[in-house]
């Protein structure tokens, strides 16, 4: 979100409210989202739908050139565009609508450090293996995201963004890792986040907050995407209450809501075990 | 030893180191020159030799065509004619800095009595030219480098390299050029680019990298090119607050294309002419090659010159083009037509007209634009030729309309629309010619039938280009 | 257990330790855990074992390098500093590392590396500075290339292109996690009670560059200074854990660093002054010698006083 638009966003958007033709812009669902993609974006849904805003979800093969920060998903709201889940969470804010209001200083402090411990590495290990692992990038990846491209487009779209990926893993540091590791990885963040979680039914007690969207999003869409291999699921699987967890809220605020569209893609494995 | 030197003749119309010399002047001199020529007319030669000296890497055998017609002289006049006419040709192939022509008396056991060797003495250019540039434009200084390789195997193949870096973007273009022995009009042309445009007026953004190959040669009085073109398109927003239509537009596309285009050029200069007609249609074709986006485009210009009253000149230009998309398909705004600027419809911003979004104009599917003209000298000069020369003025009445079709509709409705909220501006300004490639216009305008959402450009306007209406 | 493990990492300055943050994450990790390293300070990354700082080289296991890395070398060998933590401890650890790499570290880049101001005038200065001869001419300018790769990378492609507007966002940012960080800290003396463990190290790692190094330009470190319990955190871990620093680094500022080195330079300066004038003299007065030596010997015969007055005061000057 630029600057100025964040200017107008505090003085004029909050006396505008959500409008009705609010749209979500991601990549195609059927054929060309992937793993972390998809991830994202079913966080930011989730964190709309427990605002209690409604919005569209279109999906353009172009998405990600679209958005302003070329990451996705972004929302289209009124004459704004915001992508990303902090974005948006602060926008939601702006027009009047937040999760994080009941929470006390420590209790910010710690969500927003969750927040990020899922972006830097649960995020990451899902754009690993997409794009650093040799039969999942083959198999899956490439194919995928190169779907709306015509011959020899694909191709070199496809390698340049797995070489943008890998020359970002080196950056931080992971390039060195192997799968293994980044499974151990997997767990370890699991771990933590299993054991923040506890037996309450979401991070911060009774009410959601956008922690649990963003690690609802994220669980969620790695245990019903099929990979090359069940590893990155079973990893998942192994945290009971983490479990629950995605199906409690897949059922308040999914099922419930509306059957036609869930988070879940196509290519799938349905719904939770 | 009667020996005619022909760079003693220089003042015939040989002048052959100035391709570029300006055609008016060339046909008043050819007349004056006829007369002193005469009494050698009737004196019977046999050109027995023709050889071309200084020939280092260039291969004989393509150069016969350009001089075989020197054998065909039977008087010395006419020797002197073909071997002006062949050292012309083998200046225009653009592979030698120079050529001199030496007639001499035949010599050796074969010579007959009248005989005459004729003796092309050419020097090549150098094997590798290079240049640079320094160019300053729109916010952005960038270095322009050019590598040139001309007659790289001998037999007029050119290889050029142009590299440009900029504050902003890099571009670059290769080409290689081959034209076919004897018959220099018809070559084929190879090009590998990456280049990258900013067009504020749509806050686009777009970087193509492509591989054309292209097919030029005559036909009967007309000129045909025909074009493939396969290029990736990165199209991109300008800013963060482009509007959203061009937002959508965003991202990668190929573009693979066949193209065709058919020009009759009559006209005697074209950046002033005095008189002649230019008829250009083009067609192009996307998608059935491959690549994303399909559709047919057609664009036609036509421009009509008439010497009017006391040396100005009357000139009338009309422009039209339509895109019809297929198989459902909706249009690239880098496809669309645009309209409107200082050497389009003047008194119009840049590419200013038509369907826009946010104040981002996004072209449209269909345009026509006329445009009349009074060429004018420059009042109070003296004597003809000099700097004067180089402006004219000109009185300037521009239309013109663009705007997206229904294609369901007929072309009865296509009609309609294009004449509906017509735009158009008149006023006069001062025209100078730069070189024979592109002019400079400083006009005063005044725009009319201005539709809302038009960037209108009212009063002086400042414009520059290579092609005009 | 053989040969204690080596760590090499940068060299102590500008008021810290050590300059570099995952030197000092490594180096408070292991003062916490009390693991009997043998450090090499250096200033030279090529010597380090890994080609880059900090590295950590074992007797079994061969070198690594990255911080995390280390530290898990370090717990191996039985040197937990979060031996005491409970597993949502750990778990907020895990968190709250992930918002300082996220949140902080890219803005510290910024202020270190890429402000061209403070880059300028600190951190280029202190490396060419420190670094050894023909390598200072250029190491600096390939670790600032490092660091600008490494934070497009970490921040997406587009957003430093923007300047001023890349800036804004970089620093509120680190803010907020400054903000979030001082919250969580409290009262506390450290953040799991009273005893530092890896995530204190971490937050050392991180504070203590912008608190104690001295920008010229950073709105990062004007805020800092009202966060007060932060502050109180980083000086409690440098008294407390790096007493032997004090006197050459730790306690003083930069300024007064300057002002050390200078008043070093001072007898020096004196005595190049002296030099130089002595130098002038000797030509000046070679020179009179030369063209004047006739002059002189003629005066000498008919009157010696003129000599003795013109000599006089070159030899006060000398003695001076």
């Amino acid at each position: 979100m630029s600057l100025a638009a964040e200017a107008f966003v505090s003085q004029i958007a909050a006396a505008e409210p959500w409008p009705e033709s609010a749209t979500l812009y991601q990549p195609l669902k059927e054929d060309q989202i992937l793993l972390s993609d998809s991830a994202s974006s079913l966080a930011v849904q989730t964190f709309l739908r427990m605002c209690g805003l409604p919005i569209q979800v279109t999906c353009r093969p172009n998405a990600e050139y679209m958005s302003p920060s070329g990451k996705v998903p972004f929302i289209h709201v009124g004459n704004q565009v915001v992508s990303e889940l902090g974005p948006i969470v602060q926008f939601a804010k702006a027009k009047g609508n937040s999760l994080s209001d009941g929470l006390d200083d420590v209790q910010r402090a710690e969500m927003k450090a969750y927040m990020e411990l899922v972006n830097n590495m649960l995020l990451t290990a899902e754009l690993y293996i997409q794009w650093c692992d040799d039969s999942t990038a083959s198999e899956i990846s490439r194919p995928r995201y190169s779907s709306p491209y015509a011959w020899p487009l694909n191709h070199v779209l496809s390698y340049q963004k797995q070489w943008e990926v890998r020359k970002k893993m080196n950056a931080i540091g992971w390039a060195g890792k192997n799968l293994e590791q980044v499974y151990e990885d997997v767990s370890q963040c699991c771990q933590a986040l299993s054991q923040r979680l506890g037996t309450q039914p979401y991070f911060f007690n009774k009410q959601p907050t956008e922690l649990d969207a963003l690690v609802f999003g994220h669980l969620f869409t790695i245990l019903t995407t099929q990979l090359a291999s069940d590893d990155l699921a079973e990893k998942v699987k192994a945290f009971s209450n983490l479990l629950s967890f995605c199906h409690r809220i897949e059922q308040t605020y999914f099922k419930e809501h509306d059957r036609e569209s869930s988070g879940s893609s196509r290519h799938s494995k349905g719904s939770l075990p | 030893m009667g020996t005619v030197h022909a760079r003693s003749m220089d003042s015939f119309p040989m002048s052959g180191r100035d391709l570029g010399v300006h055609p008016d002047d060339v046909d008043v001199m050819e007349a004056g020159q006829e007369t002193k020529q005469e009494i050698l007319e009737n004196k019977d030669v046999v050109v027995q030799h023709v050889n071309i000296s200084g020939l280092g890497r260039t291969k004989e055998d393509y150069l016969g065509f350009e001089i075989s017609d020197v054998f065909t002289a039977r008087n010395l006049v006419e020797v002197m004619r073909k071997s002006h006419e062949a050292r012309q040709k083998l200046l225009h192939l653009g592979i030698f800095k120079d050529v001199e022509v030496v007639i001499d008396i035949s010599e050796g056991a074969d010579a007959l009595p009248n005989g005459l060797d004729v003796t092309f003495d050419v020097t090549e250019l150098k094997r590798l030219t290079g240049s640079y540039n320094t160019m300053v434009g729109n916010n952005e200084g960038s270095m322009v480098l050019g590598i040139k390789l001309p007659n790289m195997c001998g037999r007029g193949e050119r290889l050029t390299f142009q590299f440009s870096y900029g504050t902003k973007e890099t571009s670059y273009g290769f080409s290689f050029f081959k034209p076919q022995p004897g018959y220099y009009q018809r070559n084929f042309t190879l090009n590998l680019y990456k280049v990258t445009g900013q067009f504020p007026w749509s806050s686009l953004r777009e970087t193509d990298r492509g591989v054309s190959t292209e097919l030029n040669f005559p036909l009967w009085r007309t000129d045909h090119t025909l074009k493939w073109e396969g290029v990736w398109r990165e199209l991109g927003c300008l800013a963060r607050s482009a509007s959203f239509a061009v937002r959508e537009e965003s991202g990668h596309t190929l573009k693979s294309a066949l193209s065709h285009t058919m020009a009759v050029d009559t006209r005697n200069s074209s950046i002033l002419p005095r008189r002649g007609a230019l008829l250009r249609i083009s067609q192009e074709l996307a998608g059935y090659t491959g690549g994303d986006a399909s559709f047919l485009k057609e664009d036609f210009e036509v421009q009509l010159n008439k010497p009017f009253l006391w040396g100005s000149v009357l000139s009338a230009s009309l422009w039209g083009g339509m895109l019809f998309p297929i198989g459902g398909q909706t249009t690239s705004i880098a496809d669309r037509f645009y309209l409107g600027g200082p050497t389009s419809v003047r008194g119009f911003g840049m590419y200013s007209i038509g369907p826009q979004s946010e104040g981002d104009f996004l072209g449209g599917g269909a345009y026509w634009a006329g445009g009349l003209h009074l060429y004018t000298p420059l009042p109070f000069r003296s004597t003809r030729g000099g700097l004067a020369d180089l402006f004219r003025t000109h009185f300037f009445l521009n239309a013109g309309n663009l705007c997206n079709l229904n294609y369901g509709e007929g072309p009865r409705a296509h009609l309609q629309k294009l004449a509906e909220c017509i735009r158009w501006s008149y006023g006069a300004g001062i025209i100078l010619r730069l070189g024979n490639i592109a002019r400079l216009e400083l006009n005063y305008c005044i725009p009319m039938g201005v539709q809302s959402g038009d960037r209108i450009c009212d009063g002086v306007q400042f414009g520059a280009g290579i092609r005009f209406l | 257990m053989a040969a204690p493990c080596e760590l090499f990492c940068w060299k102590a300055g500008l008021g810290l330790p050590s300059v570099d943050t995952d030197s000092l994450i490594v180096l408070a990790y292991a003062r916490f855990a009390g693991a009997p390293l043998k450090i090499h300070k250096i200033s030279n990354p090529w010597r380090s074992p890994t080609g880059s700082l900090p590295a950590l080289r074992t007797g079994e296991e061969g070198s690594c390098s990255q911080p995390s890395q280390i530290i898990i070398q370090l717990r191996k060998q039985k040197y937990n500093a979060d031996y005491d933590l409970s597993a949502k401890e750990g778990a907020d650890t895990l968190a709250f590392i992930s918002l300082l790499e996220e949140r902080l570290l890219p803005a510290l880049i910024y202020a270190l590396w890429i402000d061209s101001k403070n880059y300028v005038d600190v951190t280029r200065r202190w490396h060419a500075e420190n670094i050894s001869f023909p390598l200072n001419f250029f190491l600096p300018s390939r670790m600032q290339n490092k660091q600008l790769e490494r934070l497009r990378l970490i921040r997406g492609n587009a957003s430093l292109e923007s300047g001023e507007e890349a800036e804004k966002e970089l620093y509120r940012d680190a803010l907020e996690c400054l903000n979030l960080l001082s919250q969580r800290l409290g009262s506390n003396k450290f953040f799991f009670g009273d005893s530092p463990s890896s995530l204190d190290a971490y937050v050392f790692g991180h504070l203590a560059p912008l608190i104690k190094i001295q920008l010229p330009n950073c709105r990062l470190q004007h805020h800092l200074k009202h966060l007060d319990n932060l502050n109180t955190f980083c000086s409690t871990i440098l008294s407390l854990y790096f007493p032997s620093e004090g006197p050459e680094g730790v306690g003083r500022p930069v300024s007064q660093a300057q002002q050390g080195s200078d008043s070093d330079n001072e007898p020096y300066k004196r005595r190049k002054q002296l030099l130089s004038v002595l130098v002038a003299v000797a030509a000046m007065l070679s020179y009179a010698l030369f063209t004047g030596i006739v002059a002189i010997e003629h005066v000498r015969e008919e009157e010696p006083g003129g000599h003795a007055s013109l000599q006089g005061p070159v030899h006060e000057e000398e003695e001076e």
